[in-house]
């Protein structure tokens, strides 16, 4: 049996899967294909572990675990079956950047919708710089199916026998065959701004400036606006981390009453929690509760 | 003319049942050949049909020089030389099944074959048989040969097929057609294929064929796509750095790597030294995507960038039989049974670079490399530990989900690809100069 490839895909071309397939055969292995027609039995991915918990029984551990990269989050469910990724995930504490490489899975259930997910082979712990590593490699993923489907979307009917003159191999064939046939021709914009973002992030030049990094800004006023703006972020950071007693996260409520007696209104903090949230400095583990990354 | 189709005559009335006169065959049977310029063979099964008949009852085939083959051909005879032959398993419908697969040469040229049936006879390199009713296909854009049920082959005398020309009266016909390739496109079963490439490295080796020995000329080519082995079956003068024009090789495999072969059909020129980069240049690993390798069937020298996503089974500190060098499991050897082992160490990893998976193998000093500890090391650490497995978990620390760039040799089997690695280094890459560049790309320089 051939070794099936470890995709890297983001969690929102991933999310976006509601077909999957499988060889027929009883050993046949089952994929999930993406509207971008990546056809997926296995994963690697590597994102920030935001929350981890066990949501079945002491005695049967089922562990649910969210990653997230800059387009959306996967959801991991390791049980009794994935015996070494569970005891890695059971010990793993939020927020940390972690690599799993896993199975794909489609949930459909019987109250409507569709679920991707993954069941983990194994969880390890990383750094940034192997996030950072990840996150271009799946840009020159999603890069090449964007181009293929580009090309492909202006055959009529698409085959493989002109995919194959574009130079595409006939696995990546396979999968666009079976995307254009489930999803028709999708909107690709939304997955090239996806990938436009995605390359941003890995720049510094396009993320907010960080104080010790400011120096070169032409104008001294918005300069001191930005800093002034970053300090009062800093303010509210600091609130969620004293806020943050038992890791389950600051509440809404605490964080409002701390900001008012630090003079920030609840407009003002509204619109710096987004602001937070956006740069991934905090998220909400659940609703109503913000966490430190 | 007339004699000529006189037998293919004889052999329509017969598969018709003689319903039909041989008189009236004749003339339609001529008719389609001379005045349609239709070929023979594709006549003689038209007039079959016509006449309600079943074309699977002509036994006479059309005999043909190799280089006069074209694709779809139903029966065709040939007289002909196994330049190779090898076996395969394969699965089909009723389950696993042996076939033959190899080349087969004349004086004009050689040709892939493929044997679904078995031969009544054990062929091998050298003989020369008598095929009919083979029929041929394209593959890969290249005639190839298929012995079918249909076909029946027998072996003759080794003088009945002239030896190959002595090469020195210039190329053969068939070298004048042979179709250009780069070193990186070569396939297994390609033939009469034309190349250029500078010669890394030649020795002369003998080996054992029937009727004695003979010297083979073999080494390693490279072009700027790829490197290659070669065998040369004849003294054609090769020297370390050469430039080679040779036209009319064919490709045959080790271990799924494509490896091209030539002898005296072939014609071999040498180039001007500036045709090709230089040596240093040339012998440089090609960096290559996983699926590039898969689609080939492996490399020689090739580099490959990915991740190391999963340790495998028999990593770490491993114990082998001193008599055959397998990896004991329990002390015990599946040959030789209880033995008193020799301590390893290796890895057996699957590298992925998100076009495809290879299992890299690191012998004992990589691995000694990476683990900055020796084997004598690593035994004692087994010994405290009470456990060989201390040293797999080291292992899986250090290289999971780890990028690294690792060059080799890659193989091929039922199992896929595997690289023995020979150099690996942690691989560190600029993330942001590479972004930059990616979002020039999409966005148009800033």
């Amino acid at each position: 049996m051939i070794r099936e490839i470890a995709w890297r895909v983001f969690a929102g071309e991933y999310n976006d899967a509601n077909k999957d397939v499988s060889g027929g055969g009883e050993r046949s292995p089952s994929y999930v294909v993406t509207p971008l027609g990546a056809k997926i039995n296995r994963l690697f991915v590597v994102g920030v572990l935001t929350d981890v918990e066990n949501v079945a029984t002491d005695e049967a551990p089922m562990w649910r675990a969210r990653l997230q990269d800059p387009t959306g989050t996967y959801h991991v469910y390791a049980g009794q079956y994935q015996p070494e990724a569970s005891a890695a995930l059971a010990k793993l504490k939020p927020p940390a950047f972690v690599a799993v490489t896993g199975k794909s899975r489609l949930f459909t259930p019987d109250s409507g919708g569709t679920y991707t997910s993954i069941r983990p082979e194994t969880v390890k712990v990383v750094d940034e710089g192997l996030r950072d590593y990840w996150i271009l490699d799946a840009c020159r993923s999603l890069k090449k199916r964007l181009e293929a489907l580009r090309e492909a979307y202006k055959m009529d009917p698409v085959t493989k026998e002109e995919l194959a003159a574009l130079g595409i191999k006939p696995p990546m064939a396979e999968g666009i065959l079976a995307a254009v046939e489930h999803y028709g021709k999708v909107d690709l914009s939304r997955y090239s701004a996806m990938l436009a973002e995605a390359v941003r992030y890995l720049l510094p030049e396009f993320q907010p400036a960080k104080p010790e990094e400011e120096g070169s800004a032409p104008d001294t006023a918005s300069k001191a606006a930005d800093a002034a703006q970053e300090a009062r972020e800093q303010t509210v950071l600091g609130i969620i981390g004293e806020l943050d007693s038992d890791g389950k996260g600051a509440s809404w409520d605490g964080i409002t009453a701390r900001a008012g007696k630090a003079g920030v209104d609840k407009d003002a903090l509204e619109e710096l929690i987004n602001s937070l949230l956006d740069k991934g400095l905090i998220y909400e583990p659940i609703l109503g509760r913000m966490k430190k990354i | 003319m007339r004699d000529e189709i006189a037998p293919h005559v004889e052999d329509i009335t017969r598969a018709l049942g003689g319903k039909v006169s041989e008189l009236e065959i004749e003339k339609e049977l001529s008719n389609y050949v001379n005045v349609y310029r239709v070929s023979l063979d594709t006549a003689k099964r038209s007039i079959v049909k016509k006449h309600g008949g079943n074309p699977a009852h002509l036994s006479l085939g059309i005999a043909k020089t190799i280089r006069e083959l074209v694709p779809g051909e139903n029966s065709v005879n040939l007289l002909a030389r196994i330049v190779s032959v090898n076996e395969k398993t394969i699965d089909s419908e009723n389950g696993a099944r042996t076939i033959l697969y190899g080349i087969l040469g004349d004086a004009t040229a050689t040709v892939p074959f493929t044997a679904w049936e078995p031969l009544p006879f054990e062929p091998a390199r050298g003989d020369v048989v008598r095929v009919a009713n083979a029929y041929t296909k394209e593959y890969r854009g290249q005639v190839q040969v298929n012995l079918g049920v249909r076909s029946v082959v027998t072996r003759e005398a080794p003088d009945a097929l002239p030896p190959a020309p002595v090469g020195t009266g210039g190329p053969s016909p068939a070298a004048a057609r042979a179709t250009p390739v780069k070193i990186v496109e070569l396939r297994e079963g390609s033939s009469n294929i034309a190349f250029t490439a500078r010669v890394l490295g030649v020795e002369r080796r003998e080996v054992d064929v029937d009727g004695g020995k003979k010297a083979v000329f073999s080494g390693v080519i490279a072009d700027e796509t790829a490197k290659s082995q070669f065998s040369a079956w004849k003294d054609f003068e090769l020297r370390d750095g050469d430039v080679l024009r040779v036209e009319g090789a064919y490709v045959k495999s080790w271990r799924g790597i494509p490896q091209v072969s030539f002898d005296e059909r072939a014609l071999v020129k040498k180039l001007d030294d500036g045709a090709l980069p230089p040596m240093d240049e040339l012998g440089r690993s090609p960096r290559m995507w996983i699926e590039d390798l898969s689609e080939r069937g492996g490399g020689v020298d090739v580099t490959v960038r990915g991740i190391l996503i999963d340790l495998k089974e028999g990593s770490g500190l491993v114990y082998r039989c001193p008599e055959c060098k397998r990896v004991l499991r329990k002390g015990v050897c599946r040959i030789h049974g209880e033995v008193t082992g020799t301590p390893d160490l290796r890895v057996k990893a699957v590298l992925d670079d998100g076009s495809g998976a290879l299992t890299a193998v690191f012998g004992k000093d990589l691995t000694e490399g990476l683990l900055d500890k020796t084997v004598e090391e690593c035994i004692a650490q087994a010994k405290e530990a009470m456990s060989q497995e201390v040293i797999r978990d080291d292992l899986a620390d250090l290289l999971v989900a780890q990028p690294v760039e690792a060059r080799g040799n890659v193989t091929s089997d039922d199992y896929g690809l595997m690289m023995i690695v020979d150099q690996a280094k942690i691989l560190k890459v600029d993330v942001r100069e590479e972004a930059r560049a990616m979002l020039e790309e999409l966005e148009g320089p800033a």
